[in-house]
């Protein structure tokens, strides 16, 4: 199940992309998923970026990945609403707390913490786009050019993260051999069961890292300056999807800063929309949404090949 | 000029006693193939890496003597351009792969090299056509087969076009089959690109005779060196066992010729005996018919087992199969056929989809309370999973509390038994593999299990520890325990085995008689079952041969001296 949240190559047409032109569109939707606070236009994002996801026959994984955020999801909205003062329409007057004070939960912090939750499944998603978009491999040759040994790491990580994860599951086999049994005992009992494997992940992965390190520098790794190796070939389509995010980009942080898709929630509530909000959202998300119409009419039509 | 010239080299790991390499002298001529063979822990792979330049660049320690390439001191080479001209091929294609895909794999050597972008291209697109590495292209190297790996490996090093390959025990993780092609690319890649090639390899049958010259190491000293054929006379006369089955025997039934292929062997073997043609039409027999007295009823039963991980394709397909009390079985089958998932069913690790498994009469199902009782030990591929405690004894004892049972001695006695008694105040961690390997068994029998499994366990051993292992299961059988061995190495099933169980594909395609599967088989079958095959049947190792064939071909031998003298 876990190996479903990491890429697999399924020569779809968004997994085609250059890495430039993929990883321009998923930064997009991550900036304007970061600088509207308006729940439309963040909506819009998780509803763009839903539809990505469904061309790379992703909402197997997707499902894992909101299901995880609705958890982080839940204290947001409930400590918000606690903690915050700022909101005027209060709903609720509750008990007096020791380091909290008076608890009121005003209708502003709700829609606050709502709005934030909404922000988080976006972040989420568009980590979850990126997942099962871009070749590792690929994302990380662009980042080399400008950080070689952080590509690097991340690279080895990358590789290593489900292995790693296999690798644990046979250590836990070893000890239920050894009759370690997981499903029993006190929570320290338990910590401690689990505290082991953790332990003989690192010794191993210690012990490994020195034969890796080896075989780099058998390789020339540290030698001098290097090269990167470039495959991609940047394609018309790659142009289109990079141009249509672009757009997306510049238009978005034009509106951000002229005000729209941006909500004012405290200590009164803000309006929602307005006509050109409407306008902007609906512009800014055909833009976002070409990528995925040339995934859908590459699969559909032979005119768009 | 020689390619490589080793002068007087001796060499001490950081904080060790004792020398790696001790005055070793050695040249290696310009496409060359040079064998390095010795025990564990004989200075083969520091050696190795000496030529690589990674002694004492890497692990730094005290080095002195000189180690030449072309003529230039090698620690005075800059490590491009080394790296330009000696490349290495690792033991385990897992530790050596850094990139995530195939391509970009290969293209890592020379990214550090810093070539031009278009002859990175081209180096990429020449090797990968080279090894047939086509059906790899754009793959995650995670989803490739270890074949696969470790030929990525081997084309991520001649991408950068060296002229000397060294290469550490490359056929250690892989099935048989893969071994022998990857064995073969070497061997062409010697032959036709006129590539050096340093190979340190355990299992001899596979390699000896691709050589031109072999070297035998012990104690961090090469001890004889010459022709495969001088290396294996050499060694009977001083009783070192690292020749292949064919030259063994010869060696042993007095020869002074010493062949060290079947084939060779089989054109000697015709002077003597005539070739028998009773084996043309001959059927091999699958379903095990052993008619072996079992008043106990059987260790393990498993019934109709199918197995598949989250649904996918299914791994175990139908299983039927009982193990007996006192039996050694020996499990063999391409990678992938299913062994490991068929020991982890067995050992409850896994819980069929389909099936039943009885153990010692009783259905298990999910039930683990058996295996809870320590009644099953089952040892997976890498030993260091065992090993977490400061000492060896501790790992002992932990096993022993986990199952709420007694020491009441056992700890001393089976420390003992396996030769770690001078280890049981030391870290696990700091012993040698074959020394880890043995703390990780001692771990699981322990509890005195019924049942013992063992995947893989001769991984990377050399002759001397495989039979100490053979050795302490023929033992443990003798006392009624069940043995069943996950395993590539036919020699060591030969050897030890009585039941030989052929998997492919999630099946069991054979079931018999250790001698009957291995000596009809073409493929899982011993170099002395495939060299004897014709003159005399049910033959499967060096001493069986000897005492088979030996005062046969010795009679024969006298008979024609007495008809050359008449």
């Amino acid at each position: 199940m876990l190996e479903e949240l990491f890429y697999q190559e399924k020569e779809l047409f968004l997994q085609k992309l250059h890495p430039a032109a993929a990883m321009l569109h998923i930064c997009t939707l991550l900036v304007l998923s970061l600088i509207f606070t308006n729940p439309l236009y963040l909506v819009g994002i998780f509803l763009c970026t839903g539809l990505s996801v469904y061309a790379l026959e992703g909402l197997q994984t997707w499902k894992l990945f909101i299901k995880g955020g609705l958890l982080m999801t839940v204290p947001i909205m409930i400590i918000n609403p606690l903690v915050s003062r700022a909101g005027a329409t209060i709903l609720w007057h509750g008990p007096r707390l020791p380091v909290f004070g008076k608890i009121t939960v005003s209708l502003e912090a709700v829609f606050y913490g709502a709005v934030m939750s909404m922000r988080l499944l976006d972040v989420i998603s568009i980590f979850c786009l990126y997942n099962i978009m871009v070749h590792p491999d690929k994302a990380l040759n662009i980042l080399e050019r400008f950080a070689f040994k952080s590509a690097l790491v991340l690279s080895l990580a990358t590789r290593m993260f489900p292995a790693m994860i296999r690798h644990l599951e046979n250590i836990k086999q070893v000890q239920v051999v050894r009759g370690v049994d997981f499903s029993t005992g006190s929570f320290r009992q338990k910590l401690d069961k689990y505290t082991n494997l953790i332990y003989i992940l690192l010794l191993s992965s210690l012990e490994d890292s020195m034969e890796m390190a080896e075989a780099m520098q058998a390789r020339a790794f540290g030698s001098g300056r290097r090269m990167c190796y470039v495959r991609d070939v940047f394609k018309p389509e790659d142009f289109i999807c990079a141009a249509s995010s672009m757009t997306a980009l510049f238009v978005g942080a034009l509106g951000a800063v002229k005000g729209y898709g941006v909500m004012n929630f405290y200590p009164y509530l803000g309006s929602v929309y307005s006509m050109g909000d409407i306008y902007l959202l609906a512009f800014m998300l055909a833009m976002l949404s070409v990528p995925t119409l040339l995934s859908w009419g590459w699969h559909r039509c032979r005119y768009f090949r | 000029m020689p390619i490589f010239q080793v002068n007087n080299l001796s060499y001490y790991y950081p904080e060790s006693e004792k020398p790696a390499l001790k005055g070793i002298n050695i040249t290696v001529e310009e496409g060359e193939f040079l064998l390095v063979v010795g025990g564990s822990g004989s200075g083969k792979s520091t050696l190795a890496r000496t030529l690589a330049g990674l002694v004492p660049d890497f692990y730094g320690g005290v080095f002195s003597g000189k180690v030449l390439f072309k003529g230039q001191d090698i620690r005075r080479m800059d490590r491009r351009k080394l790296s330009r001209h000696v490349g290495m091929v690792f033991q385990d294609p897992e530790k050596q792969l850094v990139k995530t895909e195939a391509e970009a794999e290969i293209a890592f050597g020379l990214e550090n090299l810093g070539l031009p972008q278009q002859e990175m291209l081209r180096r990429v697109a020449e090797v990968m056509d080279f090894l047939n590495l086509e059906e790899a292209k754009g793959r995650f190297i995670d989803k490739l087969s270890g074949g696969q790996k470790q030929k990525i490996a081997l084309a991520s090093v001649l991408a950068m076009q060296p002229e000397a390959i060294i290469l550490d025990e490359p056929t250690s993780q892989l099935d048989p089959t893969c071994a022998e092609d990857f064995l073969n690319l070497i061997k062409r890649l010697n032959e036709e690109m006129g590539k050096t090639v340093v190979l340190i390899e355990q299992r001899l049958e596979r390699c000896f005779h691709l050589a031109d010259r072999v070297a035998v190491m012990k104690d961090g000293e090469i001890i004889i060196q010459g022709t495969p054929q001088e290396v294996a006379s050499g060694s009977i006369d001083s009783g070192i066992p690292f020749i292949p089955p064919v030259a063994r025997f010869f060696a042993g039934a007095g020869f002074s010729n010493i062949p060290v292929t079947v084939k060779e062997g089989r054109s000697i073997l015709k002077n003597y005996l005539p070739l028998q043609n009773n084996d043309a039409d001959s059927i091999t027999q699958t379903g095990f018919d052993n008619n072996k007295e079992r008043k106990n009823g059987e260790t393990i039963a498993l019934k109709k087992v199918w197995f598949s991980y989250d649904d996918k394709k299914e791994v175990l397909r139908g299983i039927d199969l009982q193990i007996f009390p006192g039996e050694f079985v020996a499990i063999l089958g391409a990678n992938g056929a299913g062994k490991s998932t068929l020991l982890k069913v067995m050992a409850g690790l896994l819980y069929p989809n389909r099936g039943k498994i009885m153990f010692r009469g009783k259905a298990c199902g999910k039930n683990l309370e058996v295996y809870r009782q320590g009644k099953v030990a089952y040892l997976s591929q890498n030993p260091n999973d065992y090993l977490f405690q400061d000492t060896v004894e501790q790992e002992l004892f932990f096993t022993l509390k986990n199952f709420d049972k007694p020491d009441e001695g056992r700890v001393d006695n089976l420390l003992e038994k396996l030769d770690l008694n001078r280890h049981k105040h030391r870290n696990p961690r700091d012993l040698s593999s074959g020394e880890r390997q043995r703390v990780a068994l001692a771990s699981v029998l322990v509890t005195e299990p019924e049942l013992v499994l063992l995947d893989e366990p001769t991984r990377g051993m050399d002759y001397a520890l495989k039979a100490d292992l053979g050795g302490y299961l023929a033992d443990l059988c003798k006392g009624g325990v069940s043995v069943a061995v996950v395993t590539h190495d036919v020699e060591f099933a030969a050897e030890y085995a009585e039941r030989v169980i052929i998997l492919y594909d999630g099946r069991i395609v054979s079931d018999g008689n250790a001698k009957q599967i291995l000596g009809s088989s073409m493929f899982y079958s011993t170099q002395m079952a495939r060299m004897c095959k014709g003159f005399a049947e049910d033959i499967l190792t060096v001493e069986e041969a000897l005492d088979i064939l030996g005062p046969i071909i010795f009679r024969a031998g006298a008979n024609a001296a007495e008809r050359g003298m008449g």
